[in-house]
Protein backbone atom coordinates (compact mmCIF):
# COMPACT_ATOMS: atom_id res chain seq x y z
CA UNK A 1 0.00 0.00 0.00
CA UNK A 2 1.31 3.42 -0.98
CA UNK A 3 -0.07 6.55 0.69
CA UNK A 4 0.62 10.24 0.27
CA UNK A 5 -0.91 13.34 1.85
CA UNK A 6 -1.40 16.98 0.95
CA UNK A 7 -2.81 19.85 3.03
CA UNK A 8 -3.67 23.16 1.36
CA UNK A 9 -5.79 26.17 2.31
CA UNK A 10 -9.39 25.93 1.10
CA UNK A 11 -9.07 28.44 -1.74
CA UNK A 12 -9.70 28.06 -5.45
CA UNK A 13 -6.11 28.99 -6.33
CA UNK A 14 -4.93 25.70 -4.80
CA UNK A 15 -7.02 23.54 -7.16
CA UNK A 16 -4.10 23.25 -9.61
CA UNK A 17 -1.80 21.99 -6.85
CA UNK A 18 -4.46 19.47 -5.83
CA UNK A 19 -4.77 18.29 -9.45
CA UNK A 20 -0.97 17.80 -9.66
CA UNK A 21 -1.00 15.83 -6.41
CA UNK A 22 -3.75 13.51 -7.67
CA UNK A 23 -1.98 13.08 -11.01
CA UNK A 24 1.28 12.06 -9.30
CA UNK A 25 -0.51 9.49 -7.14
CA UNK A 26 -2.42 7.99 -10.07
CA UNK A 27 0.66 8.00 -12.30
CA UNK A 28 2.69 6.15 -9.66
CA UNK A 29 -0.09 3.58 -9.59
CA UNK A 30 0.46 3.10 -13.34
CA UNK A 31 -2.81 4.63 -14.50
CA UNK A 32 -3.25 6.05 -18.00
CA UNK A 33 -4.01 9.66 -18.96
CA UNK A 34 -7.64 8.87 -19.58
CA UNK A 35 -8.24 7.52 -16.07
CA UNK A 36 -6.07 10.17 -14.42
CA UNK A 37 -8.22 12.86 -16.06
CA UNK A 38 -11.38 11.34 -14.61
CA UNK A 39 -9.99 11.12 -11.09
CA UNK A 40 -8.62 14.66 -11.28
CA UNK A 41 -12.01 15.89 -12.37
CA UNK A 42 -13.83 14.16 -9.50
CA UNK A 43 -11.37 15.58 -6.96
CA UNK A 44 -11.64 19.03 -8.54
CA UNK A 45 -15.43 18.88 -8.17
CA UNK A 46 -15.17 17.70 -4.56
CA UNK A 47 -12.70 20.41 -3.55
CA UNK A 48 -14.62 23.12 -5.44
CA UNK A 49 -17.74 22.15 -3.49
CA UNK A 50 -15.80 22.33 -0.20
CA UNK A 51 -14.37 25.76 -1.03
CA UNK A 52 -17.66 27.16 -2.31
CA UNK A 53 -20.18 25.54 0.03
CA UNK A 54 -18.51 24.01 3.11
CA UNK A 55 -16.24 27.01 3.71
CA UNK A 56 -17.87 29.69 1.58
CA UNK A 57 -16.90 33.35 1.92
CA UNK A 58 -17.26 33.39 5.72
CA UNK A 59 -15.15 30.43 6.81
CA UNK A 60 -11.47 29.62 6.58
CA UNK A 61 -9.97 26.18 6.72
CA UNK A 62 -7.70 23.67 5.11
CA UNK A 63 -8.37 20.80 2.77
CA UNK A 64 -6.48 17.62 3.63
CA UNK A 65 -6.15 15.02 0.92
CA UNK A 66 -4.91 11.48 1.28
CA UNK A 67 -4.30 9.34 -1.80
CA UNK A 68 -3.80 5.67 -1.14
CA UNK A 69 -2.98 3.08 -3.78
CA UNK A 70 -4.08 -0.26 -2.39
CA UNK A 71 -2.30 -3.51 -3.05
CA UNK A 72 -4.97 -4.51 -5.58
CA UNK A 73 -4.31 -1.24 -7.43
CA UNK A 74 -7.47 0.63 -6.42
CA UNK A 75 -7.07 4.32 -5.69
CA UNK A 76 -8.72 5.59 -2.50
CA UNK A 77 -8.89 9.34 -2.04
CA UNK A 78 -10.00 10.88 1.25
CA UNK A 79 -10.74 14.59 1.47
CA UNK A 80 -11.15 16.20 4.86
CA UNK A 81 -12.49 19.66 5.70
CA UNK A 82 -13.84 21.40 8.77
CA UNK A 83 -16.49 23.45 6.99
CA UNK A 84 -20.25 23.24 7.21
CA UNK A 85 -21.59 19.69 7.35
CA UNK A 86 -22.70 18.32 4.03
CA UNK A 87 -25.69 16.08 3.65
CA UNK A 88 -25.53 14.34 0.26
CA UNK A 89 -29.00 12.92 0.75
CA UNK A 90 -30.33 16.48 0.43
CA UNK A 91 -29.14 16.51 -3.17
CA UNK A 92 -31.46 14.49 -5.38
CA UNK A 93 -29.99 12.19 -7.98
CA UNK A 94 -31.38 12.93 -11.41
CA UNK A 95 -33.76 10.21 -12.48
CA UNK A 96 -33.82 11.04 -16.17
CA UNK A 97 -31.10 12.51 -18.31
CA UNK A 98 -32.64 15.90 -18.85
CA UNK A 99 -33.12 16.37 -15.11
CA UNK A 100 -29.45 17.34 -14.85
CA UNK A 101 -30.68 20.73 -16.00
CA UNK A 102 -32.64 21.16 -12.80
CA UNK A 103 -30.11 20.08 -10.20
CA UNK A 104 -29.58 22.58 -7.37
CA UNK A 105 -26.33 24.51 -6.88
CA UNK A 106 -23.58 22.05 -5.98
CA UNK A 107 -25.68 19.10 -7.07
CA UNK A 108 -24.09 18.97 -10.48
CA UNK A 109 -20.65 18.52 -8.90
CA UNK A 110 -21.90 15.63 -6.79
CA UNK A 111 -23.51 14.08 -9.85
CA UNK A 112 -20.15 14.32 -11.65
CA UNK A 113 -18.30 12.70 -8.76
CA UNK A 114 -20.70 9.79 -8.66
CA UNK A 115 -20.38 9.28 -12.40
CA UNK A 116 -16.59 9.55 -12.48
CA UNK A 117 -15.75 7.38 -9.47
CA UNK A 118 -16.79 3.87 -8.43
CA UNK A 119 -17.61 4.78 -4.82
CA UNK A 120 -18.41 8.11 -3.19
CA UNK A 121 -19.17 8.23 0.53
CA UNK A 122 -19.54 11.09 3.01
CA UNK A 123 -18.99 11.09 6.72
CA UNK A 124 -19.59 14.02 9.04
CA UNK A 125 -18.43 14.27 12.61
CA UNK A 126 -19.22 17.36 14.69
CA UNK A 127 -15.72 17.35 16.17
CA UNK A 128 -13.65 16.16 13.23
CA UNK A 129 -15.54 17.66 10.29
CA UNK A 130 -16.39 16.26 6.85
CA UNK A 131 -14.61 13.34 5.25
CA UNK A 132 -15.37 12.46 1.66
CA UNK A 133 -13.96 9.17 0.45
CA UNK A 134 -13.86 8.28 -3.23
CA UNK A 135 -12.68 5.02 -4.71
CA UNK A 136 -11.62 4.35 -8.28
CA UNK A 137 -10.96 0.75 -9.07
CA UNK A 138 -7.85 -0.21 -10.98
CA UNK A 139 -8.58 0.04 -14.72
CA UNK A 140 -8.92 -3.42 -16.29
CA UNK B 1 -8.93 31.41 -20.02
CA UNK B 2 -10.03 33.85 -22.71
CA UNK B 3 -13.36 34.41 -24.41
CA UNK B 4 -13.51 35.96 -27.87
CA UNK B 5 -16.78 37.32 -29.27
CA UNK B 6 -17.72 37.44 -32.90
CA UNK B 7 -21.01 38.66 -34.36
CA UNK B 8 -22.23 36.46 -37.19
CA UNK B 9 -25.18 36.91 -39.54
CA UNK B 10 -28.76 36.50 -38.30
CA UNK B 11 -28.03 37.81 -34.82
CA UNK B 12 -25.77 34.91 -33.93
CA UNK B 13 -22.92 35.50 -31.48
CA UNK B 14 -19.98 33.13 -31.62
CA UNK B 15 -18.03 32.78 -28.38
CA UNK B 16 -14.64 31.13 -28.68
CA UNK B 17 -13.33 29.94 -25.34
CA UNK B 18 -9.64 29.20 -24.85
CA UNK B 19 -8.32 27.44 -21.76
CA UNK B 20 -9.76 25.67 -18.73
CA UNK B 21 -13.35 26.30 -17.72
CA UNK B 22 -13.20 25.67 -14.00
CA UNK B 23 -14.27 27.31 -10.75
CA UNK B 24 -11.60 30.00 -11.12
CA UNK B 25 -12.26 31.01 -14.73
CA UNK B 26 -16.00 30.45 -14.97
CA UNK B 27 -16.97 33.89 -13.53
CA UNK B 28 -15.33 35.62 -16.54
CA UNK B 29 -17.25 33.43 -18.98
CA UNK B 30 -20.46 33.93 -16.99
CA UNK B 31 -20.07 37.72 -17.05
CA UNK B 32 -19.64 37.68 -20.83
CA UNK B 33 -22.78 35.60 -21.31
CA UNK B 34 -24.79 37.70 -18.87
CA UNK B 35 -23.74 40.92 -20.59
CA UNK B 36 -24.73 39.57 -24.01
CA UNK B 37 -28.05 38.29 -22.69
CA UNK B 38 -28.69 41.70 -21.09
CA UNK B 39 -27.96 43.26 -24.51
CA UNK B 40 -30.77 41.14 -25.88
CA UNK B 41 -28.65 38.49 -27.60
CA UNK B 42 -30.14 35.02 -27.50
CA UNK B 43 -28.47 33.09 -30.34
CA UNK B 44 -25.15 31.67 -29.28
CA UNK B 45 -22.62 29.32 -30.80
CA UNK B 46 -19.98 28.42 -28.21
CA UNK B 47 -16.74 27.11 -29.70
CA UNK B 48 -15.10 24.82 -27.14
CA UNK B 49 -12.35 23.57 -29.46
CA UNK B 50 -9.59 25.02 -27.26
CA UNK B 51 -11.14 23.92 -23.95
CA UNK B 52 -9.62 20.68 -22.68
CA UNK B 53 -11.21 20.87 -19.24
CA UNK B 54 -14.70 21.89 -18.20
CA UNK B 55 -15.92 21.44 -14.64
CA UNK B 56 -19.50 21.26 -13.45
CA UNK B 57 -19.40 25.01 -12.73
CA UNK B 58 -18.68 25.60 -16.43
CA UNK B 59 -21.54 23.33 -17.43
CA UNK B 60 -23.87 25.06 -15.00
CA UNK B 61 -23.13 28.42 -16.67
CA UNK B 62 -23.89 26.89 -20.08
CA UNK B 63 -27.14 25.39 -18.75
CA UNK B 64 -28.23 28.71 -17.25
CA UNK B 65 -27.36 30.59 -20.45
CA UNK B 66 -29.25 28.02 -22.49
CA UNK B 67 -32.35 28.34 -20.30
CA UNK B 68 -32.32 32.15 -20.54
CA UNK B 69 -31.61 32.13 -24.28
CA UNK B 70 -34.44 29.67 -24.92
CA UNK B 71 -36.87 31.73 -22.86
CA UNK B 72 -36.19 34.50 -25.39
CA UNK B 73 -36.64 32.30 -28.42
CA UNK B 74 -32.91 31.66 -28.87
CA UNK B 75 -30.55 28.80 -28.15
CA UNK B 76 -27.03 27.96 -27.01
CA UNK B 77 -25.30 25.50 -29.34
CA UNK B 78 -21.85 24.03 -28.84
CA UNK B 79 -19.22 23.08 -31.37
CA UNK B 80 -15.78 21.48 -31.79
CA UNK B 81 -15.73 19.70 -28.44
CA UNK B 82 -12.31 18.43 -27.37
CA UNK B 83 -12.44 14.59 -27.27
CA UNK B 84 -12.00 14.54 -23.47
CA UNK B 85 -14.67 17.13 -22.93
CA UNK B 86 -16.96 15.27 -25.30
CA UNK B 87 -16.45 12.08 -23.33
CA UNK B 88 -17.40 13.87 -20.10
CA UNK B 89 -20.47 15.36 -21.79
CA UNK B 90 -21.47 11.90 -22.92
CA UNK B 91 -20.87 10.31 -19.54
CA UNK B 92 -23.02 12.79 -17.62
CA UNK B 93 -25.78 12.91 -20.22
CA UNK B 94 -25.08 16.38 -21.59
CA UNK B 95 -24.93 15.28 -25.21
CA UNK B 96 -28.67 14.74 -25.02
CA UNK B 97 -29.21 18.16 -23.43
CA UNK B 98 -27.10 20.40 -25.67
CA UNK B 99 -26.98 20.63 -29.41
CA UNK B 100 -23.36 19.71 -30.21
CA UNK B 101 -21.89 20.18 -33.71
CA UNK B 102 -18.60 19.33 -35.37
CA UNK B 103 -18.07 22.84 -36.70
CA UNK B 104 -19.23 26.33 -35.83
CA UNK B 105 -20.72 26.71 -39.31
CA UNK B 106 -22.89 23.63 -38.80
CA UNK B 107 -24.10 25.03 -35.49
CA UNK B 108 -24.80 28.47 -36.98
CA UNK B 109 -26.79 26.89 -39.81
CA UNK B 110 -29.24 25.48 -37.26
CA UNK B 111 -30.62 28.94 -36.54
CA UNK B 112 -33.36 29.99 -38.94
CA UNK B 113 -32.79 33.31 -40.76
CA UNK B 114 -33.89 36.30 -38.74
CA UNK B 115 -36.95 38.02 -40.12
CA UNK B 116 -36.38 41.80 -40.19
CA UNK B 117 -38.81 43.76 -38.02
CA UNK B 118 -41.57 45.31 -40.10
Amino acid sequence: MNERCLTVPGHFEYLAQIADFVEAAARDAGWNEHEIYRVQMAVDEACSNIIEHAYGPDRQGDIQLTCCVQDVGDLVISIHDIGKPFDPTAVPEPSVRNAVENLPEGGLGLYFMRKLMDEVTFHFDEKDGNVLTMVKRRPK
Amino acid sequence: MRVAEERLADGIVRLTVDGRLDAITVPTFEQTLQRLLAEGQSRFVVDLGAVNYISSSGLRVLLTARRLARSRGGEVLLCQLHPRVREIFDMVGFLSVFGVYATCQEAANVFPPQVPAA
